[in-house]
Order: structure tokens, then C-alpha cells, then sequence
């Protein structure tokens, strides 16, 4: 049992360190942000957006993804063939900025994420690659941005923010949109330091040559993203990952628990499918061999925990067990505690950085809602776990109504 | 690696575009930069006076000063600790929070190791050497990490150490000293130059430990916020280090608590101890000594006994504290010192010999600080000015501080105040008839001497707890008459008339052997059984 409590809170310590790695000192938290740019554009960018079933947020996204200042950028979107309604608005906006935005029909006939990216890839003229999903709401200076990172790091991949807006919608919204703050605000700098990255979904972008060396995504992956990050970074491609509150692309969270629950689950077997396909074996160095292994199986330790202590907590109070081994219980219970009062801090500072009102109700929600969120990701390892070893392999779509358009349509832009 | 996090500043965000002319502002480079970061040189520097300091705490650590029946009462807790009997050789009823002795307990190799001999007391002082150590250097830290000088914060580690206040108060097994350690770490954390997440959360961790050491630690802990407040000021990452502090502080604080709910004595009830109990006794039902300006009180008598080791750094430590709290940077320390200084005089108070143990590091810094800020600021363009000003303040110190630190030291060095002790207890291992079977009653100096010596530990019993302990009386139905040995020290003898049953074993007994000088006699008596009550 004190062995138990031992690698229980090992593991949270870890995950505790490396989740506030970003601010560990104020020159951590300053090496994280985007440089200003120099006003050149030098790169040229293919921008592709994959949509399906979202023809309600498509046009919107089109239209802001053309308000980017820089000069030379195309869009190319991805539509299935089975999907006229999605198609349709994509035609009208390509009719529209005749040049800027391309229209791609992707004929696959189980259709996913990956296979709609590889289907748009030949069509791709730019020397950069970027990847966004079609309820993103895209900063117009983002690509600016991006076009200096590239070239003053010499990166062969730039990961921008991702940040979930909406964390008024519903109790678990707020963890969600607080999970994604840490990851892509501070997390992921870690990761790009160590050499080993799961890429985001969306907001990244690569140099076409290295994505074709690489051949594109992988069409058979739940999480291709983190698949290309990973192949990627064992092939020692050079990952850049800046973050600024105001450039973040924008997105919302599913809007159910139950689409959580589908999408999470989604991660975690395309985590576990990343772990098996074993690319990461290839890492130079021991230590990020170790940090992948420990990243691939992060939602399953965490999904372990979530129920392994509350059981010994009670375990503890309820068995009459020694004082020692009682009070040994309750040290994986310290970093996950010191875990809720960061989150704490950083839902001031989420607050802060996007300019949104935080309320007592909603420190009462970080704090009440902690364990049964953390529930909900267990079940989601849980079923991950089980889909994989039952060979479920399918996509399950999560969808989206737009929530973080209608409340912060102007946000963004301001 | 390959690999790398971009490059730097804030992007504009929101804001306008600016036209790219910038108006170039002079950069004036400060006169004096300090480093705040220790070199080599510089450990090898504290290193060596705190050697020093220690030597000087050492020899004769056993002979001066007189042996308490404090010292004896954690010294026979932390024996309880390690050889697993739980948290205290009488049943644990929450006096003090336990963490302090049980450091003890995993410090009690230090003096088998040393091969020290002599009561167990004494030998146990031993262990506390490295946790003194421990506070030289952090006082050393500490005042580098305030901004003071190399030769301020070596001064400061001087005073701190030298005076014979300190040598007196930390040769003794205190509480306080692993309490102070702990606060000390505390604060030299958050004033890390580096302003690192986990250095402040560390220095939660360890307030929490410090106030787990000795509860009354917990006043000092403004002064670590302050010190915190001041260190991450300016800086991107304040709230972070505040709720890295909080973190720290509480979830290690907290299992102090949890032990109570976990053995069910977190509410008074009947038939067990209680954590809350016992703050409820100790805050309604300890008598005050008075205040310390009352001729006569027992808290006036202990502050001229202080005076009476070293005035110096008691003077000189107040008037510091009154001024350094007009500089920024000596706030931290200047607050600790203030609120232990308020502490001490309030009104009524119940004022602890050992008190004065929190103190005095803070008095030193003070002191140490605001030296430096003097000799900031002599001019430095008046090339002659700093040599003689120097020399006349050594000069001074010398001849002012000098004869009194010598005089106090060299007590400290020679005085052999324990030969009673030493004595009785060789006596016990070899003298006392019949050990397997007595019953001895004893003050908690001799205590785990008589453990030592053969005695079965439930037939040695603690003179105060034979009043006070239902359970100890439950062991003697016939009262005073069970009790073979009766060991009469200054400890036993201060108070009798509160402890009737001490008393009649102090009248109906007979002296078989005496020890030490007359005002400090130690006598072994045997209980006259057949006496009339």
C-alpha cells in the first residue's frame, strides 16, 4: 500500500512539474511567447481546413482566415463527397476570393481527419503547411507571426496556441478550457525542449518538404496529430512552440459530456495507437525515449490515479489500518491538491489574459468539479483501453455549434 | 538537441502598430552591482566560520549549561520515536506538535558515532550540533540574499554565532533550534535569486515544517510573506509563486491534523487526548509570568537572565529591528524580529526559557544589515574615510563587546555545571540494588539514564506525570509506597506544592547517595515504606 501511495504520487509530482514548466521562473514564462515580428514575408502558406457536417461554422472561418495580413497564403479546403451541404459553402466562399481559397474533394470512402489532410497535400504550393480545423477562429497577425518563428529559430515546425474559450458553458467546460491553457501555454514548451512533441490538432504548421519526406498523416491514426509530432521529433525535426494570449486560435469544447467523453476517448486510443506503432523508439537519447513512453501512457496513469486514490483515501479512513501506512495514503493526495490550487491561480490568470470575468462560482466549479472531471477522464482511458483491445478503431466526430464564435466573436478581434 | 522553445519578447498583441523609430533612452549601469549568487570561495568562507562557531559550541557542550528537565523530556521522546514505541514515552497528548523530536530521533546516531559518554542528556547534544550548523549558514545566506555585502553577512554570521547567548541557549535540546533551521530555510527560499516556482513551494513545505517543529514558529510567518512578496515583485510569475507557498504550507501542514482525525483525538471526548483539547488547555489554562517589565515576575527574571549572557546582542538587536524596518530590503527579517519582540512583552504572556533560541538569528541579521547599510553610506569618493571609519568601528567592537563575549564564552568554554548529573547516573548503572525490580521515581534528565541502567521502562516514572497521569497512578495502588528510589533534583524539588504525592515521597524517604553542589544537589533516596502516612 506504501508502495502503492509511493508511485501514485511520483507520478503526480511529475506531471504537477512539468505542467507548470512555463512558469517555473519569470525568464521561462518570457522564453515561451512569440518574438515581434519583423514586418517580412518571406514564407508562402497553404492553409488547409478539413470540414465535415460543419457547414454552420465553415463561412465564418473562411472569411476570418481571410483577414490574415499576411500576403501569401492559400486556403484549401476539404470536403467530402458525401457531404454536399459542407461542400456548397466551401464553393460559394472559393467563387468568392477566387486564388486565395481552393476547394478539395476528398473520395475516400471511410473518411477521417488524416485522410482528408493527405488528400489536399498534392494540391499544396506553399513552403509551409498549416493545419486548422474548421470552427477555428484565427488571428489575423497569427501567420505574421509565424512566417519571423520560422525563420529566425530555423524551425521545421511551429506549434501556435490553441485555447478553449468557452468555460462558462457548463461545469466541465472549465476544466477543459483550463487542461488546454496548461497544455499549449506551458506543457508543450517543455516537450519542445526535451525533443519529443505531440503536435495540437490545429494551429501547426510544417515545411512542406519535411511533411512530404515524412509522408503526411498517418490515414489510420485516431490521433495524427500527436503521430506526426512524434515522427517528426524522432526524425530530429526541430519544433518551435510560442504562445500569446491575444494570437491563440480560438475554439470551443464539445458541447456534451457524452461528445467529451467520444473525443477524449478518441485521443487516448490514438495515444496508445502512437505508443504501439513504436515510431518513438527511434529518439536518440534515453531520457526522451523514457519522456515519450511516460507521455503515451500519461492518460492512463492519470486515469489510474483518478480512481486509486480516492479508493485508499477511504481505505484509509475506513479500515482501521496503522497510523503510518493511514497517513502514507494521503501523500499522492499532496500534489494533486497542489495541482487544483495552480489551477486556481491559472484560472486568475486565464481570466486575465483573455479578458473574460472569473466569478466565485466559477473558482467553486475548478474546485468541486476536480474529481468528477477527472472521473470522466478516467472512464474516457478506460474506454480508450478497451476500444483498442476490441478493435474498434473508427473515428467518432465531435461536433460543434459554434458556442465560442457567439460569445467572443469580437474578442478576437479587438 | 535539435529542438528549442522561440525567443522572447511580449508580442504587441492588441495593441497598434508602432512606427519602428525608437528613442534611444542612456542606460546608467548602477554604481555597485551585487551578486546574489554565492561563489565557491564564498561557501568555503561561511564554511569556515561556521566551524568556527562550532568548535567553540562544542567543547564542553556536556558541562555547560546545566542539564534541563526540557531537554531530558524531548530527548526521552525522540528515544520513543526510534525505538518505535510511538510519539512519546508518556502517552501523546498534543503539547507540542511531534516533528521536532522525531528529527531528533533520526539524529540520535550522531553521538554513538562520536563515541560520547556521560548521561544521556548531555550526550544528546551532540545531535544537535549539525542543526545549529544549519542556522549559521542559512544566516549567512540569508543576509547575502538580502543584498548585504560578503563582510556584513560574515559579521552577521558572527554575532549570531558568538555570542554566548547562542552558545548557551543552542547547546541545549530544544525544540526551538530545529524550528529556527526550518524558518531560516524558509526564508532564504523565497529570497532565491532565481525566483524558481518550486524554490517557493519548498519554502511552504518548510514554514510548514518549522511550525510542525515548535507551534510558536508560526508568529515569524509574516516575514516570509513579506520576504516573498518583495522577492517576486516586478515579476511576470507572482501569483504563482504565491499559490506554490500557500501549496507548500498547507498540504504539509495539514497532515499534522490528519493524524488526530486518523487516531479519532481531533475533538476533546472522554477517555482520550485531543488535538484541539489541547490548544483549548494551553491557551486558557497556562498561567502568564508576568510582564517582562514587572521587577520580580518570572518573565523580567529570565530577560535579565538573557541580559545577563549577552546584552549586546540584545541591545543592538533592537535598536537594528526599530531601523531596519525602514529599509525595504531588511523588512523580512526586521518583521520577524518585531513580532517575537512584541510576542515576548505582551501583557500577561507565558514567556518559555528557550524563547529568546527564535530570536536571536533575527537580531543578528538586523544587526549584520544595518551595518551594511552604514557603511553604504560613507561616501566613496573620501578615499580615507572607509579604512578609518573601519578601523574605529573594530576598534570599539573590541573593546565593547570584546571583554563581555570573551568573559561569556570562556564561562561556556570551562564551567562544568553537569558533574551532579554525570555522577548520579554513573551511579545508577552501577550502584542501585536491584534494578530489574525498583520502582524510581525521576525528573526527566535521568530518565532514559535509568531506562540505560536496567530499570524496566514502566517502573520508571516521570515525577510530574505521577500526579497528573491517571494511567501512572492506575500502576501504584498503594501510592507512595510503591515507589522504591525517589531521584530529588532542582528540576523535581522547583514546584513541589502543586504535586502532593511528590511531596510525601520527598518526606517519607531517606538519603542513600548525593551528588553536586549544594544548590544544585542531586540526591538518590530511598521510599521508608513502613512510615506512618
Amino acid at each position: 500500500m506504501i508502495l502503492i501511495s509511493a508511485v501514485l504520487a511520483t507520478f503526480a509530482a511529475v506531471t504537477l512539474w512539468w505542467t507548470m514548466h512555463a512558469w517555473r521562473t519569470p525568464e521561462t514564462l518570457a522564453a515561451t511567447r512569440f518574438a515581434e515580428p519583423d514586418g517580412d514575408h518571406r514564407l508562402t502558406f497553404s492553409l488547409l481546413l478539413p470540414a465535415r457536417h460543419e457547414q454552420a461554422v465553415l463561412e465564418h472561418t473562411i472569411q476570418r482566415l481571410l483577414r490574415s495580413t499576411h500576403q501569401g497564403y492559400e486556403i484549401i479546403v476539404i470536403v467530402g463527397h458525401d457531404d454536399p451541404d459542407t461542400a456548397a459553402v466551401a464553393h460559394a466562399a472559393a467563387a468568392k476570393a477566387p486564388g486565395r481559397v481552393l476547394v478539395v474533394t476528398d473520395h475516400n470512402e471511410v473518411k477521417n481527419k488524416p485522410r482528408a489532410l493527405n488528400t489536399a497535400l498534392p494540391f499544396v504550393r506553399g513552403d509551409v503547411v498549416g493545419v486548422f480545423d474548421a470552427e477555428d477562429q484565427v488571428h489575423p497577425d497569427l501567420l505574421e507571426h509565424v512566417d519571423h518563428a520560422f525563420r529566425s529559430t530555423g524551425a521545421d515546425v511551429v506549434q501556435g496556441g490553441v485555447q478553449l474559450i468557452n468555460f462558462d458553458s457548463s461545469w466541465y467546460s472549465l476544466h477543459n478550457c483550463l487542461e488546454y491553457f496548461f497544455w499549449f501555454r506551458s506543457r508543450l514548451h517543455l516537450h519542445a525542449d526535451k525533443g519529443f512533441i505531440p503536435l495540437g490538432g490545429n494551429t501547426v504548421f510544417v515545411r512542406s518538404d519535411v511533411l512530404r519526406t515524412a509522408n503526411g498523416w498517418d490515414g489510420t491514426c485516431l490521433a495524427e496529430d500527436c503521430d506526426l509530432g512524434v515522427r517528426l521529433s524522432s526524425r530530429g525535426a526541430k519544433v518551435t512552440v510560442a504562445y500569446e494570449a491575444s494570437l491563440v486560435t480560438r475554439e470551443e469544447t464539445p458541447d456534451t459530456i457524452g461528445s467529451l467523453l467520444k473525443q477524449r476517448t478518441r485521443w487516448n486510443q490514438g495515444f496508445l495507437q502512437v505508443l504501439r506503432k513504436g515510431e518513438w523508439r527511434r529518439l536518440p537519447s534515453f531520457g526522451q525515449r523514457l519522456l515519450a513512453r511516460y507521455t503515451l501512457l500519461g492518460p492512463f496513469f492519470q486515469a489510474f490515479s483518478g480512481i486509486a486514490i480516492p479508493i485508499g483515501i477511504a481505505v484509509a479512513i475506513l479500515a482501521d489500518l496503522p497510523i503510518g501506512i493511514a497517513l502514507a495514503t494521503f501523500v499522492p493526495v499532496v500534489p494533486m491538491a497542489a495541482n487544483i490550487v495552480f489551477q486556481t491561480v491559472g484560472l486568475r490568470d486565464f481570466g486575465k489574459q483573455y479578458d473574460l470575468r472569473i466569478t466565485p462560482v466559477h473558482y467553486a466549479r475548478l474546485i468541486l468539479g476536480a474529481l468528477p472531471y477527472a472521473l470522466v477522464l478516467s472512464v474516457a482511458a478506460l474506454r480508450a483501453v478497451w476500444r483498442e483491445y476490441t478493435g474498434r478503431r473508427n473515428w467518432e466526430l465531435t461536433t460543434h455549434v459554434g458556442a465560442h464564435i457567439n460569445a467572443n466573436a469580437e474578442a478576437g478581434a479587438a | 538537441m535539435t529542438t528549442t522553445t522561440s525567443l522572447i519578447p511580449k508580442a504587441r498583441g492588441t495593441l497598434d502598430r508602432t512606427s519602428p523609430t525608437r528613442e534611444l533612452v542612456p542606460v546608467v549601469p548602477p554604481r555597485v552591482v551585487r551578486r546574489r549568487e554565492l561563489t565557491g570561495g564564498e561557501g568555503l568562507l561561511a564554511g569556515l566560520l561556521t566551524t568556527l562557531v562550532i568548535v567553540v559550541l562544542t567543547v564542553n557542550i556536556s558541562g555547560f549549561p546545566m542539564a534541563s528537565d526540557d531537554e531530558g523530556t524531548y530527548l526521552a521522546q525522540a528515544w520513543a520515536v526510534a525505538t518505535g514505541k510511538g510519539l512519546a514515552h508518556y502517552t501523546y497528548w498534543y503539547d507540542h506538535p511531534p516533528l521536532a523530536w522525531i528529527q531528533l530521533a533520526a539524529l540520535s546516531w550522531i553521538p554513538d558515532l562520536f563515541g560520547v559518554t556521560g548521561p544521556a542528556v548531555t550526550a544528546g547534544r551532540v545531535a544537535m550540533i549539525p542543526v545549529v550548523a544549519a542556522c549559521l549558514l542559512l544566516v549567512y545566506l540569508i543576509c547575502r540574499r538580502l543584498g548585504m555585502g560578503i563582510r556584513a553577512s560574515a559579521i552577521g554570521l558572527l554575532i549570531f554565532g558568538l555570542s554566548p547567548l547562542t552558545i548557551t541557549m543552542y547547546r541545549e535540546i530544544y525544540l526551538d533550534s530545529f524550528a529556527v533551521a526550518w524558518m531560516l530555510g524558509a526564508l532564504a527560499l523565497v529570497l532565491s535569486p532565481r525566483r524558481n516556482l518550486w524554490h517557493y513551494t519548498a519554502a511552504g513545505a518548510a514554514t510548514a515544517i518549522a511550525v510542525l517543529s515548535k507551534e510558536t514558529m508560526l508568529v515569524t510567518l509574516p516575514a516570509v510573506a513579506v520576504a516573498l512578496w518583495q522577492n517576486a515583485a516586478r515579476s511576470s510569475t507572482r501569483p504563482w509563486a504565491v499559490g506554490g507557498y500557500l501549496s507548500g504550507l498547507v498540504l504539509v501542514g495539514v497532515f499534522y491534523p490528519l493524524y488526530a482525525v486518523l487516531r479519532g483525538e481531533l475533538f476533546p471526548g472522554p477517555g482520550h487526548v485531543s488535538l484541539i483539547g489541547a490548544w483549548q488547555f494551553q491557551l486558557a489554562n497556562r498561567s502568564g509570568t508576568g510582564s517582562v517589565f514587572t521587577p520580580g515576575s518570572g518573565s523580567y527574571e529570565l530577560v535579565q537572565s538573557w541580559l545577563f549572557y549577552d546584552p549586546v546582542i540584545l541591545v543592538a538587536g533592537l535598536l537594528a529591528t526599530a531601523a531596519a524596518l525602514f529599509v525595504r530590503r531588511l523588512r523580512p527579517a526586521a518583521v520577524a524580529a518585531l513580532i517575537l519582540v512584541l510576542v515576548a512583552i505582551r501583557p500577561g504572556g507565558y514567556l518559555p526559557a528557550m524563547y529568546v533560541v527564535q530570536l536571536l538569528p533575527f537580531f543578528a541579521i538586523v544587526t549584520a544589515g544595518m551595518l551594511d547599510v552604514a557603511a553604504r553610506a560613507v561616501p566613496r569618493d573620501r578615499r580615507w574615510w572607509r579604512p578609518a571609519l573601519a578601523t574605529v568601528a573594530v576598534l570599539l567592537a573590541a573593546m565593547l563587546i570584546g571583554p563581555r563575549w570573551v568573559a561569556g564564552n570562556h564561562r561556556n568554554l570551562t564551567v562544568d555545571d553537569n558533574a551532579g548529573y554525570t555522577a548520579a547516573a554513573e551511579y545508577l548503572h552501577t550502584s542501585l540494588p536491584d534494578r530489574a525490580n525498583a520502582t524510581v521515581v525521576t525528573d526527566d534528565v535521568l530518565w532514559l539514564d535509568c531506562v540505560d541502567a536496567g530499570i524496566p521502562r514502566e517502573q520508571v516514572i516521570w515525577f510530574y506525570k505521577l500526579d497528573l497521569d491517571p494511567a501512572v497512578q492506575a500502576r501504584l495502588p498503594n501510592g507512595w509506597r510503591d515507589v522504591d528510589y525517589l531521584i530529588s533534583t532542582p528540576a523535581l524539588r522547583q514546584d513541589p506544592s502543586t504535586l502532593p504525592l511528590v511531596t510525601a515521597l520527598l518526606t517519607h524517604s531517606t538519603l542513600e547517595a548525593s551528588f553536586g553542589p549544594a544548590d544544585a544537589r542531586i540526591e538518590i533516596r530511598r521510599i521508608d515504606k513502613e512510615d506512618p502516612a
